[in-house]
């Protein structure tokens, strides 16, 4: 990216502390998102999220697997994030593994909970099938294609859309096994079971620029702020995530000031992502029909 | 497996010389200097182009022309069964190198010496004829980007199956076992810049298949065209003309 002049980057941070950015939202507003769910067919469940610039695809897999011998009762989860060269030179050959890495392992720290899994948004005990030989193991994988700031918050809400969309075959367990024995299993093509995203966080990004923070910054303000903090909110308004980037200290009555907007903002960008995903989702039914 | 029933009609429906549906959108990325969206039936790729620009790395830069440079990666959800590595593998090299070669023959580089042009392509769904898919949404994205180029550069694929010379394979008539011929054509010169076959085929029927082939690569030409009109139309009248 070509880097900022002096100036340039005074107009930016004197327009953050009057509260007026450069595209003329306030601190606190989002750009205009766009939700498009079920773009890749072959997908469980799969969703476009547009933020201004940023877009990002994420797809929802499932395939079935043995769970792992000490959560017998619990699915499997994996986020993978790729970022493709397509939105960014720099993200060619290996350059953008560091940044997926780091988004890969943000969204699973929101949205998967503990190593227990406890506490996770998305309930991994309605993955199992067969407890202690048969579960569901769901592969999320997100690609970046256009990047303008704020690819964590757009990549969570592609998720959530994406799990919203998703459905799950039905399986019925033909013959009933004993011990180590792996029970057969039919797949069936005909009934689904749509996902329940009730419980799934949204993540905000509160990027600090000189003495204010902003959400939903463009990837101009993310150049040069000073340090930035990701909160993952449930619907309930609990926090089921942090995680903190950039190099300089924050204060911690900052950092609980941040907690404070992040969860107040949530419940507007919850409720916003809640009609634009039930809207997406509406136009697909319709097209079936 | 029947691939051509006795009605002559194919898997999905079509005719054997009937290509799959196309679909094309400019402007896609909005940080890239070109890129476009194009779709054959189920395939769907995304080419992005960042140039020309300053070469990154000094010791590839040329005083006489310009570096251009591919690549080629398919997204972890593109195919039925999830890719593990999106990059890196010998096929997605061997198609970067394909691409590269198929638009620097018609690429005016000289025009820009000493600069950079990157080509990224990234296959958001696979369902056979991505190589082709891929060379055309590069056109596109090149013409976007406003790269001057000596033609335009279209693709298509065509097989034999049945003992019939079929186009446009998707993902299954490809992984029959029959012959592939991939075709890259330039339309106003009227010649074949890139031609690639596997399997095996009797000597008397590669030229009707690779006439099929090009048949193909010259109604793309025609979409592509009317897209680039099109969407010139647009521009002229968003600046008030």
């Amino acid at each position: 990216m070509v880097g900022l002049s002096l100036g340039e980057k005074h107009f930016i941070k004197g327009g953050i502390d009057q509260n007026i950015r450069s595209d003329g939202r306030k601190r606190d507003s989002y750009r205009p998102i766009f939700v498009e769910t079920g773009v890749i067919p072959q997908a469980n469940g799969s969703a476009r999220v547009r933020m201004g610039a940023t877009e990002v695809i994420a797809s929802v897999k499932a395939e079935l697997g043995r769970p792992s011998a000490l959560h017998p009762d619990k699915g499997k989860v994996a986020i993978f994030v790729d970022c493709s060269a397509v939105a960014e030179p720099t993200f060619e050959g290996r350059g953008g593994e560091e940044l997926s890495a780091e988004l890969s392992v943000a969204l699973e720290r929101c949205l998967l909970g503990g190593t227990s899994g406890a506490g996770a948004g998305i309930d991994l005990t309605s993955l199992i099938v067969a407890e202690g030989k048969i579960c569901w193991d769901l592969y999320i994988d997100s690609l970046v294609i256009s990047s303008d700031g704020n690819l964590l918050d757009a990549l969570a809400a592609a998720i959530k859309a994406a799990l919203a969309n998703t459905a799950i075959p039905k399986v019925n367990i033909s013959a009933a096994a004993s011990g180590d024995e792996q029970p057969e299993v039919d797949i069936s093509d005909e009934e689904f079971l749509q996902f329940d995203t009730s419980a799934v966080p949204v993540i905000i990004t509160l990027t600090q620029v000189g003495r204010h923070y902003i959400v939903d910054a463009t990837s101009e303000e993310e150049s040069h702020m000073s340090s930035a903090v990701s909160i993952s909110v449930n619907r309930k308004g609990h926090i089921c995530g942090l995680t903190k980037r950039g190099g300089e200290g924050l204060d911690p009555s900052v950092v609980s000031d941040m907690i404070s907007v992040a969860q107040h903002l949530s419940e507007l960008l919850m409720s916003r992502l809640d009609s634009e995903i039930s809207a997406a989702e509406a136009e697909g039914g319709d097209e079936e029909l | 497996m029947e691939f051509v029933n006795p009605e002559g009609l194919r898997l999905d429906g079509r005719r054997p010389m009937e290509m799959r549906q196309l679909r094309a959108e400019i402007g896609a990325v909005a940080r890239a200097d070109g890129s476009a969206v194009f779709e054959m039936g189920n395939t769907k790729v995304i080419a992005a182009v960042y140039g020309p620009r300053e070469v990154q790395n000094k010791s590839q830069q040329s005083n006489d022309q310009a570096l251009v440079r591919c690549e080629y990666t398919m997204a972890n959800f593109s195919t039925g069964d999830r890719k593990r590595k999106p990059k890196g593998d010998r096929r997605s090299t061997e198609i970067s190198l394909v691409i590269r070669q198929t638009m620097e023959a018609c690429i005016l580089t000289h025009l820009m010496p000493r600069s950079q042009i990157d080509i990224y392509v990234q296959v958001l769904q696979a369902d056979g004829g991505t190589r082709s898919a891929c060379i055309n949404a590069a056109t596109l994205a090149l013409a976007d980007a406003g790269i001057p180029m000596r033609d335009l550069v279209t693709s298509c694929s065509a097989g034999y199956l049945n003992s019939t010379p079929l186009l446009d394979l998707n993902y299954l008539e490809d992984s029959a076992g029959g012959a592939d011929v991939t075709v890259g054509f330039l339309p106003k010169l009227d010649r074949v810049t890139l031609l690639q076959m596997d399997a095996k085929l009797p000597v008397d029927i590669v030229e009707n298949v690779m006439q099929l082939a090009i048949e193909g690569c010259k109604a793309i030409a025609t979409y592509i065209r009317e897209v680039l009109l099109e969407n010139t139309k647009q521009l002229e009248y968003r600046r008030g003309l």
